[in-house]
């Protein structure tokens, strides 16, 4: 057991509304899920009042293999969350293999995190919270960060 | 020019720009209409047209304050930014449709309070439960992103941004009322605290307590007024299919602005070209959105922002000076407004250390999310 140095950010998440839940019921798995149209299979993040693919119905949920490439990233030194967050710490769009289209926005943890490149190959490293699990990422290249720990 | 400008620009009211004023923004409102109504040379009893930028402090709050008779009312319904230009536009169509004669646009703003500009962000819920949990929070981690990403396609180095706030320092110099004139050199800029990388304090706009408003009226009213008239003669209003929620994450183009498509209408409509402006205003609540619409506007090649402010162009005496009050960077954040107001002093021609030589031609072109908002703004011929 590793433990957990990285900071991540203060601030629960909505988890009982229906139009946001599924994605944290899928962290709470150790997954990532994002909507799909079950017609066309376009992914829609964020959600919207209708589909831009013009289909109706229900979106679907998908998991996907939880592995992706940073598309742009940045390191807070000075949060502006009401709860205060923890800074630093790397906030980084991810761009998710297998849903072309959505960036993940999440955190960045383990070696290298505050470092790291646009390109680099990420992936799902959890991070359990007192409240919730969060799904962060890591690099791909480095040891196995300490999933599934508390802060 | 294409058409005859209907419509121009009378009268500027501006307050002092200070953080934490210990008046409420709507004294502050009041007394900028106020001084816009007189600077216009007009009685409030004259003005029957009002338009609110933000809603808030409520229109009807004002007029009743100063003693004016609304016959038109409206609000800008575009995304603040943008809606002080937005603005201008909804009074020359209750100007050009016989709704009013004499119209006032104001805005009251005070983001140095506590939760400042971001509890705007903290009300939406998608932002509370995609973004705000992993720390995205908060304009300036927006703009960093957006900046990470423009230095890695234009491989421009995170010290190379500092040219665009020393220019910003320089204008509010010259510039009596900025709210910054402490001097700005590279050693400064360079000591400037990180906020969220690569962006560093001297990258964000200021936050400020205040008020500013202008008037307009026709063409030919302001031609019976004492200043002479800055007229109107390009407006473009655009904005892009992303939604408030999604647009600092998920724009298929992630650089692209609304100012793509504004800055081409509103030349087309005053009949210029990048070439004819003499000075321009642009939106600049960071550096990055400054260069991202300064490239879109054409003032400067696409990827080349940064190296164009750090050659001195738009610094005084630069091929094209920009946000000669030092923008929303050093002079005060009352978004847009100040531009217009800017905008309006150099046409009169009554900028002092500041003023662009000849400058009868400018450009004010402002950013609010999704919206974007240009105005070219002309010395009456």
């Amino acid at each position: 057991m590793t433990a957990v140095t990285d900071h991540v950010p203060e601030f629960a998440p909505y988890l009982d509304d229906p139009t946001y839940s599924p994605f944290w019921a899928a962290a709470e798995r150790g997954r990532i899920a994002l909507p799909a149209c079950p017609v066309c299979g376009v992914f829609q993040w964020y959600p919207l009042p209708g589909r831009p693919c013009g289909h109706a119905g229900p979106l679907e949920w998908r998991d996907l293999p939880g592995t992706g490439t940073i598309f742009t990233f940045t390191r807070v030194e000075r949060a502006f969350l009401p709860s205060g967050g923890a800074p630093p710490y790397t906030v980084v769009f991810v761009e998710l293999d297998g849903a072309p289209g959505p960036r993940l926005v999440t955190v960045l943890v383990g070696e290298g995190s505050a470092t790291p490149a646009i390109g680099d190959r990420v992936r799902l490293a959890p991070t359990r919270t007192a409240t919730h699990t969060l799904p962060t990422f890591a690099l791909a290249a480095g040891p196995d960060p300490a999933q599934g720990e508390t802060r | 020019m294409t058409a005859e400008a209907s419509v121009a620009i009378v009268g500027i009211g501006e307050t002092e720009f200070v953080r934490r004023s210990d008046r409420s923004v709507g004294e502050l409102a009041v007394e900028a209409v106020r001084a816009a109504i007189a600077d216009a040379g007009l009685a409030p009893a004259q003005v029957d047209g009002i338009v609110s930028v933000y809603g808030e402090p409520a229109p009807d709050d004002i007029t009743s304050s100063i003693g004016m008779l609304r016959r038109f009312t409206g609000t800008a319904g575009y995304v603040p930014g943008a809606a002080a230009l937005s603005a201008a536009v909804t009074a020359k169509l209750a100007i050009d449709a016989g709704l009013a004669d004499y119209v006032v646009v104001y805005m009251g703003y005070g983001s140095s309070r506590p939760g400042g500009p971001y509890t705007f962000h903290a009300k939406d819920p998608i932002k509370a439960s995609y973004e705000m949990p992993f720390g995205f929070y908060g304009q300036p981690v927006y703009f960093a992103a957006w900046q990470q990403r423009y230095c890695h396609d234009y491989n421009v180095k995170p010290d190379e941004l500092a040219g665009v706030s020393m220019a910003a320092r320089k204008w509010a110099r010259l510039t009596p009322g900025a709210q910054e004139t402490r001097p700005l050199t590279l050693e400064d800029y360079l000591q400037s605290p990180m906020i969220s990388t690569p962006l560093r304090k001297a990258d964000c706009c200021l936050l400020t307590d205040g008020a500013a408003a202008y008037i307009l009226t026709s063409a030919e009213r302001a031609r019976d007024l004492p200043n002479p008239p800055v007229l109107l003669s390009g407006y473009g209003l655009a904005s892009m299919d992303t939604t408030m929620h999604n647009i600092f994450t998920q724009k298929a183009d992630f650089l692209e602005l609304g100012s793509r498509l504004s800055g081409p209408r509103a030349y087309a409509c005053a009949g210029i070209t990048v070439a004819d402006i003499d000075v321009a205003m642009v939106y600049d609540c960071f550096s990055t959105s400054l260069v991202l619409q300064m490239e879109d506007l054409g003032l400067c090649p696409r990827g080349e922002g940064f190296a164009f402010a750090n050659e001195g162009h738009t610094s005084p005496g630069g091929s094209l000076p920009v946000n000669t009050h030092g923008g929303h960077l050093s002079y005060a954040y009352l978004p847009g407004v100040v531009h217009i107001a800017e905008a309006v002093k150099q046409i009169r021609g009554v900028r002092g250390d500041a003023q662009v030589p000849d400058a009868e031609v400018a450009l004010v072109s402002a950013l609010g999310g999704n919206d974007h908002a240009s105005l070219v703004l002309t010395k009456d011929r």
